[in-house]
């Protein structure tokens, strides 16, 4: 039994185990992209790095056997630092949207794609929990927000952009015209107190995010009525105030209580509202720096001072967020920001360190090339921009549906479960250490019945040629060309739907990253 | 299967019609139908078809055992294989280290645009040319070279592209070179010529005809005869007359000189002595080689007596008698104690004393890595198994490295010895030269060699009579360097993608079939009869205490005399260059010497003292390698040389690890940004980081030594790099940071203007000419064509 020492510790194993067998065996993590259980390893991603202190090199621990007396390290700061390059390699040349452009110019960061896909399968509540997740007052920004989203959408290089505020607008009116609206889940209550100045749309996101946390919140409001800039600011003259009134009671529903007719610096002091509340978050809309004595905090060349990610003020305990701080038109930045300085409140309340919502690294496309859109319309339904047919500018649900599915799925079908994407995380790799000259084109190869295949989001692993050779598939998929350029594609001009006759569920599922993924479920094609 | 087969096929139906698969069928008859056979498979379908058509590839798919998968994956792998037609004639422009230092990219710019080739095409409209860039002719001496078909051309700058193609498309007509047959007259004296590639290269089949032709007409007594090179590459065509006593070597000689040369030596009976005395003061001038308005082939001039110092310092163990052997001639390579060692081997001695022999002698291995031999030997004997393999690892595919192929052209029976020797001690019974498919001469020799020894019963069932048993066999390589390491190789022979795997197990543990194999370079073969011959101690004298006995190199670049050398290790590079090089070129000084090629680095002239041997070298940035030398002058970049050997491994890297595959590529692209004046602060910092990461993590050789070129010379040459930044190129060669002027010594004779391709320059006849720096291309024909050395680079 030959024995080696992992981190330190000493380990006997049976003769012919791997160095990464070994590792697993007794609770060592080490990362793999490449490696599957029962196939050959190749050791081509090299992200199973290990240190070989006897040879004193690094070796891929899922093809290094184990021999007598090896004494291997798998967290140094030189095996991390290896990973780390391997990724933003892989990284450099990833041709792939972890999120779609809409999602990621979004103030609010919502996940439109998954929003456009629910709506498009006719399931209009589901999809106003994915828009809730984000955004507190998506019938309200369904009629004022500029949409930005709608700017970053691939579909307007072949015809029009998807009509996304709108059918966001759509999923909440139907929400909002049900008996039963959506109430977002809570998590426990934990006993903890905060007071929000102002209820214009950074407080009223803030109250929104805080309850969901469980986070009991009162908003003091100088104004008879909530709603702020919402019932003043610009393009509001769209916004019936019966909407903002709905959407408001939807918080009031979920528990924040409001203190209307509240000034605070003049009918309350500050110090006193400090005193009751664990935290404050200062939401009360714009105001010109001097004006931010009243609060007694420090102010800054536009309004509030606060830092820019945590939105903490100088003053322990307080956060100002919205147009408090740097003033905005367009209220689902406001909202945004209300939601963020609540998650760093609730790591505040939570003994935390106060980071703000952090933004983890995803993969970026960015703009396209010439006839690259033609590759996102392979699949695409082509109908051109549905507008609605009623007066009030509403989509009817059929309308929406078919308006939904006008969404070309630029974003990633497997960002949760790509291995590429969860390790660039945890090791902190960067997008753009190392930067090529130019990317390759986007690629989707669209004519399987199950799977996509993007061939720019493959790491050249080789699992799938590697099942397919194992399964015997006929023709099964191989690596075409070598080097840089070598690919992974079905042999002799063939088509993907000939490669994978058996195997293309294993394929999919082996597949570490976006390259291979399964079509949407009841996607026509 | 083979109904899905079909069905593809009848898709493409319209296009089968025009292709008759009746021969691929016949191609597949020959070769077999399992998946070893797949690259001599696809070879010779190229051969016939000279690309590799869709069809055909399906056909081998429905009628033998291969995979799609593994058809495919072979016939995209290695880059001799051609996936869309080509022309009629290939022209192959070497891009080697020496080529490309001068100046070959622009002579395959000058080849496109000559022959009206688009940029994104390598095939005239005609489809009379296909231009292809080719990793190393092998001809580094006659730099820059250029191969169309089986002709060579060389030095052939930019501005003789045209005369080129021209000379080639007049002389159509099919000159076999083919071997020279015996003469058969007594002789009473040998005419010697060599005429491996690089000779040939240099017209020496025209001067060797001619010698064939006079010798015949004249009923001279002299035995005309094809020997292994002497390395002299800077001379050739070299022959060498010895005859009544005499000795005597004429350099560059031409067709027109051999009438007189003959008449010198062997004055036929009955001729009156009435040559003219210049006649003989011709021949006088040959001899001593001043310059002579006759011999203008090449620019290089210089000619040492027989015994001048080009082998003073050299000393000849790999590549002995060189120079006096018929390559084929087994008989005289047998009067020169040829296989007597194996004739030991074979008969009594043991195994592992001769193996001990080995150890002893210090021999590494001359492939770069430099492991020792014995060892190596001694694992695969070791090794408990029923079968087991030797591979003669022929695969020399560095840029600037030639000795593989000259030892296998000129001394073909002394590496099968150092082969069947290799063979019996390590108790491999089968074994195979894999040799690279760009050297058709050193193939096509091996091949006939073996031939001869098996006719001999030299090798065989019955190694010289033994009960010994060495079954030998040649395997082309289809164009891949990454097959040089040696899982690749392994991977190669048995008919796979030439990809690397993470070792141990090494081959001697498990190679070819997952059987012990002894994986030996060729010139590590070549060294070992010699050493059986001679005694361990007599090789171990020879050189360091680490890196003993000789070492062959192939010398090229801004050198004076270049071309095949062997010098005895510890030897210092500056002795290389000016002793056995005769110094840089022109006048220039020397500013670095390229050691290792693409694995290796570049030693700045203040380290020209180091001493050739493994560590030492290391301890420079370099590495010793399979031996190519390209010498360095102050005009050459030491940036575009990084550049060049990482845009070589990048292209060559097999593409399995993300370090090699990913990581060589975005260093050669920092490299492309700098030479085009696009570089950036901390571009030599990221340079120097991700070759740190390329090294250390990488699966196999070529990606662990790849960074080598470029950290090299940031650790010699780094105020290069940083001039880069700010958009300099001190050496005035990278292109985008030059620019090309005329002095005021222009004699307005419009020669520039004329040939300057871009019509950059307007004719002005005895007036100043000017370029027009929009439209000038940097291609370098104005200076090379001005008589009155008027056009600077800045």
């Amino acid at each position: 039994m030959p024995r080696l020492t992992i981190n330190g510790k000493l380990f006997e194993v049976t003769p012919g185990t791997t160095v990464l067998e070994a590792a697993r065996q007794n609770g060592i993590d080490i990362p793999t992209a490449c490696f599957r259980k029962g196939l050959q390893a190749v050791s081509s991603c090299m992200l199973c790095v290990v240190k070989d202190g006897t040879r004193d090199r690094l070796i891929p621990s899922c093809a290094a056997a184990v021999v007598k007396d090896m004494v291997i390290e798998t967290d140094t700061d030189e095996v991390h630092d290896a990973r780390r390059s391997a990724l933003e390699l892989l990284l450099s040349e990833h041709v792939g949207d972890c999120e779609g452009p809409c999602q990621r110019v979004c103030p609010a960061h919502m996940d439109i794609p998954l929003m456009l896909r629910t709506i498009a399968a006719g399931r209009l509540t589901e999809a106003i929990a994915t828009i809730k997740r984000e955004i507190a007052l998506p019938a309200i920004l369904g009629r004022i927000c500029p949409a930005p989203c709608e700017k970053a959408c691939r579909r307007a290089a072949y015809d029009s952009a998807v009509s996304i505020c709108l059918l966001k607008r759509c999923a909440a009116d139907a929400d909002l015209a049900r008996p039963e609206n959506y109430n977002a889940e809570s998590a426990a209550e934990t006993g903890r107190k905060v007071a929000i100045i102002g209820a214009g749309p950074a407080g009223l996101a803030a109250a929104w995010h805080l309850r969901c946390a469980g986070i009991s919140c009162t908003v003091f409001e100088a104004g008879a009525t909530a709603g702020g800039a919402l019932r003043t600011g610009p393009g509001t003259d769209r916004l019936p105030h019966s909407v903002i009134d709905a959407e408001i009671a939807l918080i009031q529903s979920l528990g924040a209580r409001f203190e209307l007719n509240t000034r605070v610096g003049h009918d309350i002091t500050l110090d006193a509202v400090r005193e009751s509340h664990d935290a404050v978050i200062v939401a009360v809309g714009h105001i010109e720096s001097k004006d931010a004595s009243p609060f007694g905090l420090p102010a800054a060349k536009h309004g509030i001072q606060a830092a820019p990610h945590t939105f903490a003020t100088p003053v322990e305990g307080v956060f100002a967020a919205g147009s408090a701080v740097a003033p905005t038109r367009m209220a689902v930045k406001a909202l945004a920001d209300g939601k963020r300085a609540a998650a760093s409140v609730r790591q505040f309340l939570a003994g935390e360190r106060v980071i703000g919502m952090t933004v983890p690294l995803v993969s970026v496309i960015g703009r396209l090339g010439e006839g690259e859109i033609d590759e996102f319309m392979k699949d695409a339904d082509r109908s051109a921009r549905v507008e609605p047919a009623s007066a009030d500018n509403a989509f009817k649900h059929h309308e929406a549906i078919r308006e939904a599915r006008r969404c070309l799925h630029c974003d990633c079908r497997k960002v949760d479960s790509c291995v590429l994407l969860r390790l660039a995380r945890l090791y902190g790799a960067e997008r753009q250490h190392y930067r090529g000259l130019e990317r390759a084109l986007f690629e989707r190869v669209t004519d399987h019945p199950l799977v996509i295949y993007e061939p720019g989001k493959c790491i050249r692993c080789g699992l799938c040629i590697r099942i397919t050779k194992a399964a015997t598939e006929t023709l099964g998929l191989t690596f075409i060309g070598r080097g840089f350029a070598v690919r992974v594609d079905a042999p002799l001009g063939a088509t993907l739907r000939d490669a994978l006759r058996d195997t293309a569920g294993e394929c999919v599922e082996a597949c570490p990253t976006g390259a291979l993924a399964f079509r949407d479920e009841g996607w026509a094609q | 299967m083979v109904s899905n087969m079909t069905n593809m096929a009848t898709r493409t139906d319209n296009v089968s019609d025009e292709l008759d698969l009746a021969d691929v069928d016949q191609i597949i008859e020959r070769h077999g139908r399992t998946r070893e056979a797949v690259i001599g498979i696809l070879r010779a379908i190229q051969e016939h078809y000279r690309y590799l058509p869709a069809e055909a590839l399906r056909r081998i798919a429905e009628t033998t055992s291969i995979s799609p998968a593994d058809i495919s994956g072979v016939a995209t792998f290695y880059s001799q294989f051609r996936h869309r037609p080509a022309g009629r004639h290939t022209v192959k422009v070497c891009i080697g280290t020496a080529c490309h230092v001068k100046g070959a990219e622009g002579v395959f710019d000058a080849f496109k645009k000559h022959l009206g080739i688009a940029p994104d095409d390598d095939t005239d409209a005609d489809r009379l040319f296909t231009v292809e860039k080719v990793a190393c002719l092998g001809c580094c001496m006659l730099a820059p070279a250029v191969q169309i078909d089986e002709v060579t051309y060389g030095p052939v700058p930019s501005a003789k592209v045209g005369a080129v193609i021209r000379d080639f498309l007049q002389s159509l007509e099919p000159s076999a070179v083919g071997r020279p047959q015996g003469v058969s007259v007594s002789p009473v004296g040998e005419v010697r010529m060599c005429l491996c590639s690089s000779c040939v290269a240099s017209g020496a089949a025209d001067v060797y005809r001619e010698f064939e032709h006079q010798i015949g007409r004249r009923g001279i007594g002299a035995r005309l005869k094809a020997v292994g090179c002497t390395g002299i590459s800077y001379q050739t065509p070299l022959v060498e007359v010895a005859a009544n006593g005499l000795s005597a070597r004429y350099g560059k000689l031409q067709k027109d000189d051999v009438r007189k040369v003959l008449d010198r030596h062997f004055r036929p009976a009955g001729l009156a002595r009435s040559l003219s005395a210049s006649a003989y003061s011709l021949l006088d001038r040959l001899a001593r080689s001043e310059p002579a308005d006759t011999i203008t082939r090449y620019n290089v001039d210089v000619r040492d007596g027989p015994d001048g110092v080009y082998f003073g310092a050299q000393m000849r163990i790999a590549t002995e008698h060189s120079g006096e052997l018929d390559p084929l001639n087994i008989d005289e390579y047998i009067s020169k104690d040829g296989f007597d060692a194996l004739r030991r081997v074979a008969s009594h001695q043991s195994a592992d004393d001769l193996i001990e022999v080995i150890v002893d002698s210090g021999l590494r291995g001359r492939g770069g890595a430099g492991f020792p031999t014995g060892r190596k030997w001694a694992t695969v004997r070791r090794a408990d198994a029923d079968t087991k393999y030797i591979i003669c690892n022929g695969d020399e595919g560095d840029p600037g490295a030639f000795m593989d192929r000259m030892i296998l052209e000129s001394f073909p029976f002394r590496v099968i010895e150092g082969m069947a020797i290799a063979a019996i001690l390590a108790g491999a019974a089968k074994g195979y030269f894999y040799v690279r498919s760009e050297y058709p001469l050193a193939i096509r020799r091996l091949r006939r060699a073996l031939e001869i020894c098996c006719e001999r019963g030299i090798i065989g069932q019955s190694v010289m009579g033994s009960a010994k048993s060495v079954e030998l066999e040649v395997v082309e390589g289809a164009g891949a360097f990454v097959c040089g390491e040696e899982t690749a190789l392994i991977a190669a022979v048995e008919g796979r993608r030439g990809m690397p795997r993470f070792r141990p197990p090494y081959p001697s543990e498990e190679g070819l079939n997952g059987k012990p194999t002894l994986v030996n370079n060729v010139e590590t073969l070549a060294l070992v009869p010699w050493i059986l011959r001679h005694g361990a101690g007599s090789f171990a004298s020879i050189g360091t205490s680490l890196s003993t006995g000789t070492k062959t190199f192939a010398l090229a670049g801004k050198i004076v005399r270049g071309g095949l050398i062997e010098v005895p290790m510890g030897i210092t590079l500056a002795e290389i260059v000016e002793e056995v090089g005769g110094g840089i070129q022109d006048g220039h000084a020397l500013k670095a010497v390229q050691v290792g090629g693409p694995s290796g680095g570049c030693v700045p002239a203040s380290l020209a003292d180091t001493p050739v041997d493994y560590e030492a070298l290391v301890s420079t940035g370099a590495i010793m390698g399979s031996g190519g030398l390209v010498v360095l002058d102050e005009t050459d970049c030491m940036v575009d040389v990084a550049r060049y050997f990482l845009d070589f491994t990048q292209a060559e890297s097999c593409g399995k690890c993300t370090f090699c595959r990913v990581g060589t590529r975005r260093m050669m692209e920092t490299l492309e940004r700098l030479c085009k004046g696009a570089g950036r602060d901390g571009d030599i910092e990221t340079l120097e980081r991700l070759g740190a990461r390329i090294k250390a993590g990488s699966l196999c050789g070529l990606g662990r030594t790849a960074p080598n070129p470029v950290l090299s010379t940031i650790r010699h040459f780094r105020q290069e790099y940083q001039a880069h930044i700010e958009k300099r190129c001190p050496a005035g060669k990278c292109r985008d940071l030059i620019t090309y002027s005329i002095t005021d010594d222009c004699i307005g004779c419009t020669r520039c203007a004329q040939r300057c391709p871009a019509e950059a320059i307007e004719p002005r006849p005895y007036q100043k000419h000017e370029i027009d720096a929009e439209k000038c291309t940097r291609c370098d024909t104005c200076r090379q064509v001005c008589p009155a050395d008027a056009v600077t680079v800045r």
